[in-house]
């Protein structure tokens, strides 16, 4: 076994050699933080377009769905920076080169995310730190050093929410042939998780709360900061409902794993 | 044109394959139906009309633009990418072939495994799950025909950037570029009507709203009538025409800086 420090410096390692490898198209690495800004900063425009007809979209300000989309930004950054290779699963695992990453004494998990850094998210992370401060400025909300310790859990929790459901989706590739539209699906469903959960009808906030749950990516824990004397008891369960998630999808993960076969070539 | 055919049918073929994959994008495209129908629900509250659409209007539009949306994208830029860093590209340069047709084709017979499974599902679904009737008018006769337009200017783009490829090898950042600014500026998720005046004026110049505005409308306001619809394809093909010779003349300068090692 390996101690936390060990996994640290082997993962300072590993992304040195990536970022060196990438800068090879380095056009397309300038090119790509670009993109990654404009399309975070989409939404934010659909939302500014739509406002431009109505008030207030079910009781929320446009000041404050900016809000949330800080807060959204800054939760899904964690899994595009960390996370990003799970797209690649499905190849490897049809390719059977899954089959390496069993042969290291690794955390296996460790070791497969750990082949991609996508430093593009960090231009997304800090997008969205822009937006969460303007937007909390404009609406005059007050910071004390316990709130700012609050957002730090809260964000933290969010960020497992969103890594644990692309992850679960991506582990699809272990049992179908083709899990890119599963994973598809999941990444659509996403662009959701900024709006308020107010506007679904029972079924689908239900599902949005305790099925496949976008609302605790943004929607929930934003309302703490938002309107910290109407929030609902559920919102507190946002810090408990990452780490669940993230140890259910590590469960599932370690299933989807013991049972790959390879491809027996 | 018999060799080009056989390459549609081959990529027809290919997504006949990946049935899961099918089903998924249907269940896929119900739960984002729905979705963005409490959206709008909630935008329009109890409004009869909103920048002179109804609920109806709107919906239809943006309904039948996320089928579409899946119908358009041709993945074509991220296609070439990957053959020109494999070195694939090679092999089909030295064959008797038109670059830009082949990669027209072989996306076209994609597009129709598309279109019969994804984008017929979705109108089956907005009539009878959502209880949308889709009025009668000749918008939706012309619709086809402006459909098949809008595939082809899409088409142009992401050609556009497959042949930027020459130059960068990895498409990555530029794909994701494109894919924002026609998202947003063709009114693929807000009908154009919702933006501001001045900024409106300014997207109808632009090619982006040749790929989803212009078909969507056709559907979502049938009754506009000719001398509505009639200018509109006439855009649509002036479009076609200017992007389909503009990245022509881009590739003779681009693949004079192709080089492919070894293999």
């Amino acid at each position: 076994m390996h101690s936390l420090k060990d996994y640290l410096r082997l993962y300072f390692i590993i992304e040195t050699q990536y970022i060196k490898a990438r800068m090879q198209y380095r056009a397309d690495f300038l090119i790509s933080s670009i993109g990654m800004f404009f399309s975070s900063l989409a939404t934010l425009g659909i939302f500014w377009v739509i406002f431009h007809s109505i008030p207030d979209l079910a009781g929320w300000s446009f000041m404050q769905l900016v809000f949330i989309y800080g807060f959204y930004m800054i939760a899904i950054s964690p899994m595009q920076i960390l996370f990003d290779h799970i797209w690649q699963i499905r190849f490897h695992v049809q390719q059977g080169t899954f089959l390496k990453y069993y042969f290291r004494p690794l955390n296996m998990m460790f070791y497969y995310m750990s082949e991609m850094f996508d430093s593009k998210g960090l231009t997304q992370l800090a997008a969205g730190i822009v937006v969460l401060i303007y937007a909390s400025i404009q609406l005059d909300l007050s910071w004390t050093l316990s709130r700012v310790a609050l957002l730090l859990l809260t964000l933290f929790s969010a960020s497992l929410v969103q890594i644990s459901i692309t992850v679960l989706a991506g582990c699809a590739a272990f049992w179908v042939l083709d899990a890119y539209p599963v994973l598809g699906l999941a990444w659509r469903l996403r662009e959701f998780a900024p709006y308020p959960m107010n506007i679904f009808d029972g079924a689908f906030r239900f599902t949005f709360t305790f099925i496949i749950p976008l609302g605790f990516v943004a929607f929930y824990p934003s309302q703490l900061f938002l309107q910290p004397e109407e929030v609902s008891s559920l919102v507190y369960f946002s810090p408990l409902v990452g780490i669940g998630l993230f140890a259910l999808t590590y469960w599932v993960w370690t299933k989807g794993v013991n049972s790959y076969t390879g491809t027996g070539s | 044109m018999k060799a080009y055919l056989a390459m549609m049918r081959g990529a027809y073929m290919i997504g006949l394959v990946y049935r899961f994959g099918f089903l998924f994008s249907i269940a896929g495209n119900l739960i984002y139906m729905s979705i963005t129908y409490f959206l709008w629900r909630s935008i329009y509250q109890d409004r009869e009309t909103l920048r002179g659409l109804t609920f109806d209007e709107t919906y239809i539009y943006v309904a039948l633009g996320s089928a579409v949306f899946i119908l358009l994208k041709t993945y074509v830029d991220w296609q070439m990418s990957y053959d020109i860093r494999e070195g694939m590209v090679a092999i089909y340069l030295t064959k008797p072939l038109d670059l830009q047709l082949y990669e027209l084709f072989t996306s076209l017979g994609f597009a129709l495994h598309a279109l019969t499974t994804v984008t017929l599902s979705t109108f089956l679904l907005l009539i009878f799950v959502f209880h949308i009737e889709i009025p009668l008018g000749i918008g939706l006769l012309l619709f086809p025909f402006s459909l098949v337009l809008a595939y082809l200017v899409s088409f142009c783009f992401d050609y556009f950037i497959g042949l930027l490829a020459f130059y960068t090898e990895s498409v990555w950042g530029l794909s994701i570029t494109k894919e924002v600014i026609i998202t947003v500026l063709s009114g693929a998720l807000i009908p154009l009507q919702f933006f501001p005046e001045v900024i409106r004026k300014i997207l109808l110049w632009l090619p982006f709203q040749a790929i989803y505005y212009t078909p969507l409308t056709m559907v979502a306001k049938p009754n506009l009538g000719w001398e509505t619809f009639l200018p509109m394809l006439g855009i649509q093909l002036f479009w076609v025409a200017a992007l389909f010779a503009l990245t022509r003349l881009f590739y003779n300068q681009a693949v004079k800086v192709l080089r492919i090692s070894g293999g």
